[in-house]
């Protein structure tokens, strides 16, 4: 599910194709991934990532003593545009999930990836129906309407 | 990244437009429930039972003035946003990062 009620945005400019760019992206994230301490998946341990390619591959982090952890599933698999797939950290509620799209885009010889990160769903799908507009629109709606809040906070309020 | 679970509340609780409105009033200044009722044109059992929701997901407080016990005043607190936020921040953080090993990694070996 498309989930949309908070979004990240980040973009970057890489000095390959996008051809090479995907390849690399899901290929050898095991290589160019860094272990942070922002994205761990399960505690206090950081792994191997691998994407299993393909429309219903997987991307998972394997450990030291052998365990794999699912971190998520391939949604969209459009090589060498389109990569869309699940995430979620073991401390997530159960059936809770965020979304990850990443797009490659040419400019010239060179790709700009941009990365959107989309927050866990909680809007009932029916509520959505409810009000008469797809619930992607009404999530939109809805995330803008949060970052607008949260700056009138910021610049107001305060926290 | 903090446990969404406090933010699943948040953001259902936030799903409904009329929840929206009130948080949107509230934003201004603190209001009496009244007050937000006549805004939103709904009745008070309605408007009672927005604000129960509201509060039970730590969106807004209630608040009597010393004066008079029976008034009863809402006002918004932010640390439920200032989660979002901090989820917001933490996640653009963690890709900015990635993104750059990324690119680090190909330009290594392009």
């Amino acid at each position: 599910m498309t989930t949309g009620a908070s979004r990240v945005l980040v973009a970057l400019r890489v000095p390959v194709p996008p051809a090479r760019a995907f390849a690399v992206f899901t290929g050898e994230i095991g290589q160019w991934w860094r272990p942070s301490p922002l994205f761990q998946f399960t505690e206090a341990r950081n792994g191997r990532m691998a994407f299993e390619p393909g429309p219903d591959g997987r991307l998972t982090e394997t450990y030291d003593d052998g365990t794999v952890f699912e971190i998520g599933r391939i949604r969209t698999w459009e090589p060498p545009h389109r990569l869309t797939f699940s995430w979620r950290h073991a401390s997530f509620a159960p059936d809770t999930q965020t979304e990850v799209h990443v797009r490659f885009d040419p400019v010239g010889d060179e790709t700009r990836v941009t990365v959107e990160h989309f927050g866990w769903d909680a809007i009932p799908r029916e509520h959505a129906a409810r009000h008469g507009f797809p619930l992607d629109a009404f999530q939109l709606r809805l995330a803008e309407w949060w970052q607008a809040l949260l700056r009138s906070l910021r610049d107001g309020v305060g926290s | 990244m903090s446990e969404p679970l406090a933010l699943d509340r948040t953001l259902a609780a936030l799903a409904d437009p009329q929840r929206r409105h009130t948080i949107e009033l509230l934003t201004v200044r603190p209001r009496r429930a009244g007050e937000l009722a006549a805004a939103l044109r709904v009745a008070p059992s309605v408007m009672s039972r927005h604000l129960r929701v509201l509060r039970q997901c730590g969106l807004v407080t209630e608040t009597h003035p010393e004066s008079d016990a029976r008034v009863r005043i809402y006002s918004l607190q932010s640390a439920p946003m200032a989660e979002l936020r901090t989820w917001l921040d933490t996640t653009e953080q963690g890709w900015t990062d990635q993104l750059h090993a990324f690119r680090d990694h190909l330009e290594r070996a392009p």
